[in-house]
């Protein structure tokens, strides 16, 4: 069975071969430049994450897809939710903005607090960091999707599932001419 | 024909007649294997050369925007991405421009050198979806840019035996019957 599996490939000539991993390479890179598209088109690092915790329940739950821009030319405001980096977090966050401070120059900073927290998220924040600024956030939730998004979250808890799902299309896609 | 000679040699390929692709991608090696082997034709290689040239421009480009963004990280890259970006999706249409109307199911180029100059052999197939039909045309051009061609619409049962072998003898007999009607039109005219 196994060695059935990879007949079509030891069949393959040399331009045969390279066409096959070179269209495994377009698939992928589709989906890259769809991604690097989206980032240049909503002006986010980001522009599509995934929510992981309850903090902002009952707008968003645990799962929901967010979709983001970052135009630079629109002045965020209190009561927007907003998602941003703290130094020393890998992870971004999705909170509201609670309190904002705009200068004449246009230079803001602004505190955030999830709807479904209790305090705000100064405790949050890096070491000594009492506001946000703009170079914080990674974007400004524009719409969602709910559920979708636990693929991801499953994905992420189980590394191994993901890996396997991801081994399994790449030889599929690798070994099966088209 | 009976199914008694199960014993398989090493070069006795075997293959999954339901699956369609799979199939014509054995016909189709079979039909090469006779123009450049039994009618001692020359394969030329430049159209698929092509078309790789193009799948590996456009993943370079990916490639190169990944390394870019990665090193200036997002809102610096911007300018290269838009390049890489767009370019890659005119690349992927131009691609798909070359293997509607180049390439139109081409899989073997061969070229023959004979007294008059040199003669272009074109082998394309097709088959419908889930349908058993093999269509083979093989066009025939000459120096002059004058081109003829014939075709063959059998079903794979003509080509494959029940075991799922390829039967070079039958593909074998029925290109050189094409290859044969092919020239003595030329010769007619």
């Amino acid at each position: 069975m196994l060695d059935s599996l990879f007949d079509d490939v030891k069949r393959m000539n040399k331009r045969q071969f390279i066409y096959q991993v070179l269209s495994f390479g377009m698939i992928v890179s589709s989906a890259l430049m769809i991604w690097k598209g989206l980032m240049v088109v909503t002006g986010s690092e980001s522009p599509i994450v995934v929510v992981l915790s309850g903090s902002m329940e009952p707008a968003f739950h645990r799962g929901d897809l967010l979709f983001l821009t970052n135009y630079p030319e629109e002045p965020v405001r209190v009561g927007e939710i907003v998602v941003f980096k703290v130094e020393g977090r890998d992870i971004p966050i999705v909170h509201r903005v609670l309190k904002l401070h705009e200068k004449n120059n246009g230079t803001v900073k602004f505190l955030t607090k999830g709807d479904n927290n209790s305090v705000d998220d100064r405790g949050l924040y890096a070491q000594g960091q009492l506001w946000l600024t703009k170079k914080d956030v990674v974007g400004r939730a524009r719409g969602f999707l709910p559920y979708v998004g636990m693929v991801t979250i499953y994905m992420n808890e189980y590394p191994k599932f993901k890996f396997a799902v991801l081994a399994c299309l790449a030889i599929y896609v690798l070994v099966h001419r088209e | 024909m009976t199914e008694t000679k199960k014993t398989e040699t090493p070069e006795v390929v075997k293959i999954n007649k339901w699956d369609g692709a799979a199939a014509k991608n054995a016909v189709d090696d079979a039909v090469r294997e006779v123009l450049t082997g039994d009618l001692k034709c020359k394969e030329s290689f430049a159209l698929i050369d092509g078309r790789l040239f193009l799948c590996a421009l456009a993943v370079g480009v990916a490639l190169y925007a990944l390394l870019w963004d990665y090193l200036y990280p997002f809102p610096q890259s911007r300018l290269v991405l838009v390049i890489c970006v767009s370019s890659y999706f005119v690349l992927m249409g131009v691609l798909t421009l070359y293997t509607t109307f180049k390439e139109k199911g081409i899989f073997v180029v061969a070229r023959e050198t004979v007294a008059s100059g040199t003669r272009v052999w074109e082998a394309s197939s097709y088959v419908k979806k889930h349908d058993d039909k093999y269509h083979l045309v093989l066009v025939l051009r000459d120096t002059n840019g004058k081109f003829r061609e014939a075709s063959i619409n059998k079903s794979f049962a003509n080509y494959i035996d029940s075991s799922g072998v390829v039967a070079q003898a039958t593909v074998t007999s029925e290109i050189t019957r094409l290859y044969n009607s092919l020239l003595s039109e030329k010769k007619e005219k």
